[in-house]
């Protein structure tokens, strides 16, 4: 009995040792990737190999419209130089780009590039000519704490296109200001950034990381059904579609009860 | 005037004797009109039937007082401060504009529906007649009637007393005209009245009120107390901005910095052009020197009908006005090319100050902004 206690304890402290070091170890790596900061930005310091992907991807879906060096296909579309990241993030991310077809504008669609694909094809276009890179944070960290200074600020500077609520609206020779419904946090943040297609572009310098958060955590706040206290928004385009439908459900209820009131018994 | 059924009317002595419910028919016989069919809508009385109906009435009352209660309920109640989508509380607060219209909606419709219960299961369901005369009046009758209304008229002698007539017409006629002056009246304004200076419509708040005045270009951030100013590093290329006059002299006026964010003539669109665009830009004679590099600074307010036009397609760089579909290109003084607007946008002279580095108005647009008026010329 004794002797094969004092063989177990041997065996434990060996395996204790053993898962000592470990922790040690993990706890190590752990402190090192908590201390050293992020790479603020994927730009300049790209990996080759990426960027040699990206070039790969580019070759095989850009190059007809964008040419061989970024410089853009005269009468089919234009240069990439300087557009940078975000704008490569927002195009590729959405479907508008690969183009299916010449037209007012790029619609969008699924995308036909992988999310991996995206990041080399930014890369590549990033290492050749630079331009607005993507914020370090993604997702819901792009959310502000204050939706309605960014429903001022969304009024002020976006509304105009968009509509109060984030429907979109008709622009010149068919052209349009997309709706938001569905558009994340990234892509409404590198929209602003990189202006896409017919947007303005604002700068960090216009409207600052906070004020450019504020603006998405109020567009979240009423696109994707959010707007819609009444059950349905119809279209959330106003006092048009709920007329109408104010007027024919109206009407057929006052019909209703006037038949019911009339009915014999 | 049918004189064929005519019922006897009852002496003093039978009328006193007569019961309610005899009175009542005898009142409808006297206009003529005869019950056929009264039936008791419940002739055996306090059958279980019955006592349902009555049930019935009466839950539909008391649905409707409750429904109405909850309604007072919710709203003083209910939460109903804003809460973003993602926050807990949201669905409560969700819910707080469909339970006021529901719980009210059932009030009046339980109410309604009340009402009509009643009538249906408790009122009887009588069929009366009517008796008619066909075709119009006899001859008699209408030969009186006629002859009546012409000595009515002719009794009151005003064929004859003109200066009744002329003093009738004037106080009549004065009445009505003063009747038509006062809401007309008040439509009629003098455009110039709340203007700052006898030249009230060519000029915006962009005027320089004192020479050498710095008015700057600030932009709004939300906060009308906030003073953020546009420098030439803000803009990326291809770019618009909405800015706002602003003075030293009201940096610490918060009713003239409010002014300045709400007037209507003073929102102004900086356009940064791309610098591919900006060596294709065709000025305006007396425009030159109104540009500062690739910044272009054009009103918002559209020369048609006065919406702020402020859809600016970076690609095409073109002004896109929302309400009438006109289009100006900032390419080339901002001049229409589609649409019912007729007149350029106007410019605003802009530089940057040598002291701040910040953008400022050099002086007031050189055109009226907005819309046509009675002294326009152009």
């Amino acid at each position: 009995m004794t002797k094969k206690r004092r063989a177990r304890t041997k065996l434990q402290r060996r395996v204790a040792g053993l898962l000592a070091l470990a922790i040690a170890l993990l706890g190590i790596g752990t402190l090192y990737s908590f201390l050293v900061p992020e790479p603020q930005t994927a730009q300049a310091q790209e990996d080759p190999a990426v960027v040699r992907q990206g070039e790969q991807i580019f070759n095989n879906t850009c190059i007809s419209c964008h040419g061989p060096n970024l410089e853009g296909v005269k009468g089919r579309g234009p240069s990439l130089v300087g557009i940078g990241e975000a704008a490569v993030y927002f195009q590729t991310s959405t479907g508008r780009m690969p183009a299916v077809m010449q037209g007012a504008q790029a619609e969008k669609k699924p995308p036909v590039l992988s999310p991996e694909e995206v990041d080399a094809v930014a890369a590549y276009v990033a290492a050749n000519g630079g331009g607005p890179a993507m914020p370090a944070e993604s997702g819901e960290e792009l959310r502000g704490d204050n939706p309605a200074r960014g429903g001022e600020l969304f009024r002020l500077n976006c509304a105009s296109c968009h509509n109060f609520t984030g429907r979109g609206g008709a622009l010149s020779s068919g052209k349009r200001a997309p709706d938001l419904d569905g558009a994340t946090e990234d892509q409404m943040y590198a929209a602003m950034l990189s202006g896409p297609q017919s947007m303005p572009r604002f700068s960090e310098r216009q409207l600052s990381p906070e004020e450019k958060k504020d603006i998405i955590a109020y567009v979240k706040s009423v696109t994707d059904g959010n707007n819609n206290p009444g059950g349905d928004p119809i279209g959330g385009l106003g006092p048009q579609s709920e007329g109408l439908i104010g007027f024919i459900v109206g009407m057929a209820a006052l019909v209703g009860i006037t038949l019911w009131i009339g009915a014999k018994q | 005037m049918s004189d064929e059924k005519t019922p006897e009317v009852p002496t003093d002595e039978e009328l006193s004797r007569m019961s309610r419910d005899e009175l009542a028919r005898l009142g409808m016989k006297l206009d003529g009109v005869e019950l056929i069919e009264y039936p008791d809508p419940w002739p055996v009385k306090g059958t279980r039937a019955e006592k349902r109906a009555e049930r019935a009435v009466a839950f539909w009352f008391t649905l409707s007082g409750l429904a109405g209660l909850a309604s007072v309920a919710a709203f003083i109640f209910w939460p109903a401060t804003y809460v973003a989508p993602e926050d807990p509380g949201y669905f409560m607060y969700s819910l707080y504009t469909p339970v006021l219209g529901l719980t009210l909606g059932v009030a009046i419709l339980a109410v309604g529906i009340g009402v009509l219960l009643y009538t249906r299961k408790f009122i009887p369901h009588e069929i009366a007649v009517q008796e008619r005369h066909d075709g119009g009046s006899n001859e008699l009758a209408k030969r009186t009637m006629v002859a009546q209304l012409a000595d009515f008229g002719h009794s009151t002698t005003i064929a004859r007393r003109s200066m009744i007539k002329r003093s009738l017409g004037f106080g009549g006629g004065v009445l009505g005209l003063a009747l038509t002056v006062i809401p007309l009246g008040a439509l009629l304004r003098n455009p110039h009245a709340q203007s700052a200076n006898a030249e009230g419509l060519l000029h915006t708040g962009w005027q320089h009120t004192e020479p050498n005045e710095k008015v700057f270009l600030r932009r709004d951030t939300g906060d009308p107390h906030e003073i953020a100013l546009v420098s030439p590093a803000d803009l990326d290329a291809g770019s618009m901005e909405t800015v706002f006059p602003f003075r030293e002299s009201e940096r610490e006026d918060e009713e003239a910095l409010i002014a300045a964010l709400n007037r209507s003539d003073n929102p102004v669109m900086l356009i940064r052009l791309r610098p591919e665009d900006a060596t294709r830009v065709i000025k305006h004679a007396g425009q030159e020197d109104f540009n500062y590099g690739d910044y272009y600074a054009y009103t918002k307010i559209c020369s048609h009908l006065g919406c702020p036009t402020s859809l600016y397609e970076q690609r095409t760089n073109r002004i896109l006005c929302p309400c009438h579909q006109s289009q100006f290109d900032a390419l080339q003084y901002a001049k229409p090319i589609f649409g019912p607007a007729t007149r350029k946008l106007a410019q605003l002279p802009i530089t940057v100050d040598e002291e701040t580095g910040y953008f400022v108005s050099t002086g007031d647009f050189n055109e009226p902004v907005g819309p046509a008026y009675w002294e326009r010329r152009s």
